[in-house]
């Protein structure tokens, strides 16, 4: 097996230190940051896959990713040094009046997996923030979190700041969060939903055609 | 059979006369009388008006009485955020406190006592229901599982822990399983008669982490509320399925699940091991946003596929603050007047064919000698909300004398159901009056009757 295929494994296993080691080593061995990135990006795709179709759950998602941030955390400098960019950037939030964020970090994770920057508002976001982040951070889509009834209608709100704040043409509004279906996106005019974090992952990826 | 009898019978596999019906009215039953989540889970006057109002206008067989999963975690040193429409937040994590070092954490020793935080507004509030609905209605004491209660301590390090330190998380867990012990005995000591231990965590592991760290915590568990002599259900949210036969091997008398889950496929399981299955209406969509006609619809159409034993009736999970009365009030119907029930559905997929288009006098209001109070009822006979709403129509009646007129139509009569639709009647049973809509399944208080008729009187 190679070295990239190591990192891969590793990542699946989460194993944060054969993941940090195995990283530093294919570097060592004159692998390019890109190469690497992309050794941890399907080691994560893998896991994304399996969490959808309930092969392995948040136990094994989290410790996958802890990996996969341990070896980012040593590839970094490689990727800024070698000029190797994101494919993109969206935000994230959960909703105003709701903390819960377990969901909106594996979404996060899933879609950093794919190479896209996540800009992470945190939780109880009220809708102007995710209007005046996207536009500071240029972002491309905005991702509404809730995990509550009582939230979830916040998000008609982000819709509607976005439409105010002119830049409803511009961004990709996607939802999601346990209460939340396709019929409530339809509903309250936004543009994507995903049921869980891999398919949330896949939806993003599928907007920048480099991804 | 009252409604605790019918429960305890749908506990024992018996068939039962009606559908068992146990609606979760946590911080909805608060919206009510008009009191905020906050003040309904801190305030056990609020709370126990608010619970006494939802049996009055629900019907319920069954009834929770505090449906709040932080309360063992409050006591605990969790922080919360407390919120006007839900249930309040945990916000801090005191075994995830170690900066320095993620894993590090002390497992507690200190178990709550009975006076600790919100306990006593519980057993208090479960003392003054007992005493109130308890020959009627059966009881429930809501505790947090063991695995939600050290999610709650321990935050998503939980998670990981189970993984990087299995032993560690053993022992957390054994931890929670006595505090989830000690409150039950609270519970049972203050007259609840079943105990619903609520972990909605269960629903985000794997089969083999179930078995391996929460099937024998929770089997403990309920071998101790069968020795404290009461009833036990699991209820877990979340898509649950793949741990229900799991779940079912820790013996729970009973398993409640939301609509995550193919209930009917569940209860394939749950049967064979003679445990009531409860559920699973789904919340947003049918109970929050839809109608009357569509819970009445979902209702019946659960009842059937669940069969006449081993089921209970409830919601997928506590119904969110805003559902509308008049939905809660139509699932009612659906499990104890499912005829009436189906007559709301026939009524509504009927608007197209207009079977109901018979001419229909409205009143002349303005002119009229005296107001009008008109009661549109599904059935004041047979609808509890209903019997309730028309009592007190007729209690103003008694008071008014010749100064009112007060008249009902019930929806089983063909045309009643055409001046439901040209007056405009959206929701069933409602109160107007000289015309206009006064209130929506929800009973006014007697002063604010007297107050609405003495104005409609002023204006003739």
């Amino acid at each position: 097996m190679s070295i990239l295929d190591d990192i891969s494994l590793s990542l699946q296993m989460g194993k944060l230190k054969e993941t940090k080691e195995g990283v530093q080593l294919a570097l060592d061995q004159g692998h390019s940051a890109n190469e690497v990135l992309n050794a941890l990006m399907a080691g994560m795709s893998i896991i994304g896959d399996k969490f959808k179709v309930n092969e392995i759950f948040v136990p094994e998602v989290l410790i996958a990713a802890r990996a996969m941030n341990g070896g980012m955390s040593v590839l970094k400098p490689y990727l800024v040094s070698q000029g190797v960019k994101t494919k993109g950037k969206i935000v994230i939030g959960t909703v105003k009046g709701d903390l819960h964020d377990i969901g909106k970090n594996l979404v996060k994770m899933m879609i950093e997996g794919r190479g896209i920057e996540v800009v992470d508002l945190g939780s109880d976001v009220p809708p102007e923030r995710f209007i005046q982040a996207a536009q500071d951070e240029h972002a491309s889509v905005i991702c509404c979190s809730a995990l509550l009834t009582t939230t979830m209608v916040e998000m008609k709100n982000v819709v509607q700041k976005a439409e105010s704040a002119g830049i409803r043409n511009a961004v990709k509004i996607m939802i999601g969060g346990a209460p939340v279906t396709d019929a409530y996106r339809k509903a309250i005019g936004a543009d994507l939903y995903a049921p869980d974090a891999a398919s949330a992952a896949e939806t993003v990826a599928a907007l920048f055609p480099a991804a | 059979m009252t409604g605790k009898e019918r429960v305890y019978t749908a506990f024992s596999g018996s068939p039962t006369d009606k559908t068992v019906w146990v609606p979760f009215a946590g911080v909805h039953a608060g919206k009510l009388k008009g009191y905020s989540a906050d003040e309904v889970l801190s305030n056990v006057d609020y709370l126990v008006s608010s619970l006494v109002e939802a049996n009055n206008l629900y019907d319920p067989d069954g009834q929770p009485v505090v449906f709040d999963l932080q309360i063992e975690a409050e006591t605990l040193g969790c922080k919360l955020l407390w919120s006007d429409k839900t249930p309040p937040t945990v916000v801090s994590h005191p075994l995830a406190e170690n900066a320095a070092d993620a894993e590090s954490f002390e497992v507690p020793t200190h178990i709550p006592g009975p006076t600790e935080g919100r306990i006593p507004l519980c057993t208090e509030a479960m003392r003054r229901m007992k005493a109130a609905v308890g020959e009627r209605t059966a009881l429930y004491g809501l505790i947090t599982g063991p695995m939600t209660l050290a999610s709650h301590l321990r935050g998503t390090e939980l998670f990981m822990d189970l993984i990087l330190q299995p032993e560690k998380a053993h022992e957390l867990l054994a931890y929670c399983l006595e505090v989830a012990k000690a409150v039950a005995g609270y519970y049972v000591q203050a007259g609840m008669d079943v105990i619903a231990v609520v972990d909605p965590m269960v629903s985000q592991i794997s089969p083999d982490h179930f078995e391996e760290f929460l099937s024998p915590v929770f089997t403990q568990l309920f071998d101790h509320i069968r020795s404290l002599k009461a009833l036990s259900s699991f209820f877990v949210c979340g898509n649950a399925t793949r741990n229900i036969e799991s779940m079912c091997k820790t013996r729970p008398n009973g398993i409640s699940v939301d609509e995550n889950v193919d209930l009917v496929a569940a209860k394939r399981i749950t049967d064979r091991y003679g445990i009531v299955m409860g559920g699973n209406l789904p919340l947003t969509t049918i109970m929050l946003m839809g109608n009357q006609a569509d819970n009445a619809k979902a209702a019946l159409d659960l009842i059937e596929k669940a069969g006449e034993k081993w089921f209970i009736l409830s919601p997928g999970c506590d119904m969110p603050y805003d559902t509308p009365p008049e939905n809660v009030i139509a699932v009612a119907q659906a499990a104890h007047n499912p005829d009436l029930a189906r007559s709301i559905v026939q009524a509504a997929g009927d608007k197209a064919n207009d079977t109901f288009d018979i001419p229909v006098d409205i009143p002349d209001y303005a002119h009229r000698a005296v107001p009008l109070v008109e009661v549109f009822t599904l059935d004041s006979a047979s609808c509890a909300a209903c019997t309730y709403m028309m009592a007190s129509a007729n209690d103003m009646k008694q008071l008014f004398g010749d100064a009112i007129d007060v008249v009902e139509y019930k929806y089983t009569i063909r045309e009643n159901v055409a001046r439901c639709r040209k007056v405009g009647v959206k929701n069933l049973p409602s109160i107007y009056i000289d015309g206009e809509l006064a209130w929506s399944s929800i009973i006014p208080t007697r002063e604010e009757f007297i107050a609405a008729i003495q104005k409609a009187i002023a204006a003739h």
